[in-house]
């Protein structure tokens, strides 16, 4: 077992986890949607990307690539609703929670996108052995 | 790491997969700078994430209120905004409203984490950008780049030594472009300093290693030839090879003093090898025999801008004694012999008594600066020296010695080391071998364009007095300072104006040397040598008619060089300078002028 795998694993999935936790809900009412969870996967998706730096494989570019279009996704969604909350002055209405959420969606698919390259891989790395 | 790839397509068989392959590891190369940062950073990266994520929720989730005392926490964009203006240590106060206490006992704590956390990121960029691995990985980039971005043909220099830097300037003159590979760091940023006009990307690398050679532009489209110009013989030979064998079609100049190194390099592909030792010998007996047609020589081997050489002066025939019988001495004496000329050999070292011996030259043993030892080499009856050994300190010492035995004596010297440059320009011998600017020189003829190369192969047996006269001819067009010497090939992308008159029973060379301004006036140029398919006529007279696909050497000042190409150009100046007439350029003068154009052509015809 490798610890560095480990790591990986767990940041990859655990990202895809709260996009999707996020994600989960009545896309335009803002109460079933927590910040706090959006936050979470903001933080988890950077920790995954840069956990993806310097790995010069083609596999390895791809999972890079997926992240980085969660992260884009997932900072628009949390700049979406801070505009939205702060900014804006009547708070979450239910079309600027649709907005954030559905970015979060988009997100959401690049994250699973990324569970799939890590199945994929430890799935011919059994076969290669 | 495609190529190691199962999946990838494979590259097509032959020259293509070598270029394929080549190409992909280049790409390879180029990015590695930008992959080393990301592969070092991600730790620093990851602790700053962490540390900003956990200041920043701890500080959306811990309790505070507003002025009016009423529980208010803060929104995760107030929260990342503080943070931000706090952990870079720019700090504009307790926004939107002062602190609890509570809140306070937060930031203390993170305050810490994240000056902490932006130290370590910061320090690690630092530490990176010092890092030898990641300095090399950026300057090798940087030259890559700079070679991809020479959109001219260029020559690659494999050292910068001494022939190097000649080289390096001569061509720069012409306009050149070159890439400079040197394994010695000191003579690379020697470059940077360098009074070169064209920008010469250099790379600290081994000229042994094909790689090496291939990050300098091998491979190029516009690689035009590879100069392998080490003083290590090996290294020298390793690059032949690689060019011999990754590009077969490019032309290498490579320089050895060893002849089994010689013959092993022309085995791959078709080198030009100089071996400054041969050579010297060679251009020595021509200098002996006639005095002007190596100066001729030698001065256009000099390169443009270079003042015309003293003629040298003859010796009488007679015997010579030669002090040193190593390489060199070898070489010369069996020069000088085969030249009919008597040799006497001076020589202490073991390895030398042993190769005179058995070659069966006259021999006398001792150190050659010893006045007794010339004595009995019988000096005083010669009628030169040449001091050849690899010492400088021993060649001048007997230059000045066998000077003083006779101030007849034809004496020549080897210099070695170019710091005893200006001792030997004191002591004036006769003649001088510096081996790197001999090498420089012959390679330069070679590169500068391959029909100077012909030309001086062949000019010698046009005899001494053709060279003297072509030298006045010379000094008089252009004078004491060499002129530029430039090509011209007659083909319609090169001569499109001329294509009409060659078509049509050709043009004579004096019309062609004609100035465009006013025809009576002869352009400051000279013709060295017309080649036409297997035939070369060196410095053929004013009524050589020229054909279509003539190849043209031209010495002559720029401005005629200018002239010239605007005859060959435009129609008018072409008509006007073989013709004497003058033609309306525009279309509606042309109209006007109501001759059409092959009635013209044939009253032309009969003019001449």
């Amino acid at each position: 077992m490798n610890l560095e795998k480990v790591v990986f694993g767990f940041f990859v999935l655990l990202a895809a986890t709260l996009n999707f936790g996020f994600f989960l809900g009545d896309i335009s009412r803002p109460e079933l949607h927590s910040v706090y969870e959006l936050f979470a996967a903001v933080v988890v998706n950077l920790i995954a990307t840069v956990l993806k730096f310097g790995d010069r494989t083609q596999i390895g570019a791809v999972h890079l690539a997926t992240s980085l279009v969660a992260d884009l996704q997932l900072i628009a969604a949390a700049v979406t609703w801070t505009v939205a909350a702060n900014i804006a002055g009547d708070g979450l209405t239910a079309t600027e929670t649709a907005a954030v959420v559905s970015l979060s969606g988009g997100a959401l698919l690049a994250n699973v996108v990324s569970v799939i390259l890590l199945l994929v891989e430890t799935v011919t790395y059994h076969r290669n052995q | 790491m495609s190529t190691l790839d199962p999946r990838s397509p494979r590259p097509p068989a032959g020259s293509g997969a070598a270029h394929a392959a080549g190409r992909h590891r280049r790409d390879e190369r180029s990015v590695a700078a930008i992959f080393l940062v990301m592969r070092r950073m991600r730790v620093p990266l990851m602790a700053l994430i962490a540390v900003f994520a956990i200041s920043v929720l701890g500080l959306t989730l811990v309790p505070g209120e507003d002025p009016e005392g009423r529980a208010h926490r803060l929104s995760f964009f107030d929260a990342f905004y503080f943070m931000s203006y706090t952990a870079t240590t720019i700090g504009y106060g307790e926004l939107p409203h002062p602190f609890t206490d509570a809140q306070r006992l937060w930031v203390i704590l993170s305050i810490y984490l994240t000056v902490i956390a932006w130290a370590y990121a910061i320090g690690a960029l630092l530490t990176l950008l010092q890092d030898r691995a990641f300095r090399q990985a950026l300057s090798m980039q940087h030259f890559q780049r700079k070679v991809q971005r020479i959109g001219e043909p260029f020559v690659i220099i494999a050292g910068y030594g001494q022939t190097g830097e000649l080289l390096a300037r001569s061509l720069d003159a012409l306009g050149r472009r070159m890439v400079v590979l040197d394994t010695s760091p000191d003579r690379i940023d020697a470059l940077d300093q360098a009074p070169l006009r064209g920008d010469v990307p250099g790379l600290v690398a081994d000229a042994r290693s094909p790689h090496s050679l291939r990050l300098a532009g091998l491979e190029s489209a516009h690689c035009e030839g590879v100069l392998a110009l080490t003083d290590d013989d090996q290294a020298n030979l390793t690059a032949c090879m690689a060019v011999g064998l990754l590009r077969p079609d490019l032309p290498v100049v490579a320089r050895t003093v060893s002849g089994a190194v010689m013959t092993r390099m022309q085995a791959f592909g078709s080198p030009t090898v100089v071996n400054p030792f041969d050579r010297f010998g060679e251009h020595l007996l021509l200098a002996l025999r006639a005095p002007s047609s190596f100066q001729l020589m030698t001065w256009l081997e000099a390169g443009p801008g270079a003042d015309l050489p003293d003629i040298g002066r003859r010796p009488p025939a007679g015997r010579w004694v030669v002090c040193g019988y190593g390489r060199f001495g070898r070489a010369l004496v069996a020069d000088l012999r085969d030249g009919g000329f008597e040799v006497t050999v001076v020589e202490m070292a073991d390895a030398g008594l042993e190769a005179a011996r058995a070659d069966g030259v006259d021999l006398v043993e001792g150190d050659g600066s010893d006045p007794d030892v010339l004595e009995s080499a019988r000096l005083d009856e010669a009628v030169g020296l040449v001091a050849g050994t690899s010492d400088d300190a021993t060649n001048l010492s007997m230059i000045a010695t066998a000077r003083q035995v006779s101030s007849r004596l034809f004496l020549i010297g080897r210099q070695n080391d170019p710091a005893y440059a200006p001792l030997f320009q004191a002591v004036q011998p006769d003649s001088l071998l510096v081996p790197t600017e001999l090498v420089a020189h012959e390679a330069y003829a070679h590169l500068s364009t391959p029909m100077l190369w012909r030309f001086l192969q062949q000019m010698p047996g046009k005899g001494d007095i053709w060279a003297a006269d072509l030298v006045a001819e010379l000094v008089e067009r252009c004078g004491e300072r060499l002129p530029a010497l430039w090509r011209l090939h007659l083909t319609p992308p090169e001569a499109p104006a001329l294509q009409r008159w060659l078509a049509d029973g050709g043009i004579r060379l004096g019309d062609l040397l004609r100035h465009p301004e006013s025809r009576e006036r002869e352009l400051e140029a000279l013709v060295l040598l017309v080649r036409r398919r297997d035939e070369t006529f060196l410095k053929p007279g004013p009524d050589l008619v020229l054909e279509p696909g003539d190849l043209l050497l031209f010495a002559g000042r720029p401005e005629a060089s200018s002239a010239l190409q605007t005859t060959l150009v435009v129609d008018a100046t072409a008509e006007y300078v073989l013709t004497g007439q003058r033609r309306p350029v525009g279309w509606l003068w042309r109209r006007l002028d109501r001759r059409p154009d092959d009635e013209h052509a044939r009253e032309v015809a009969e003019h001449r």
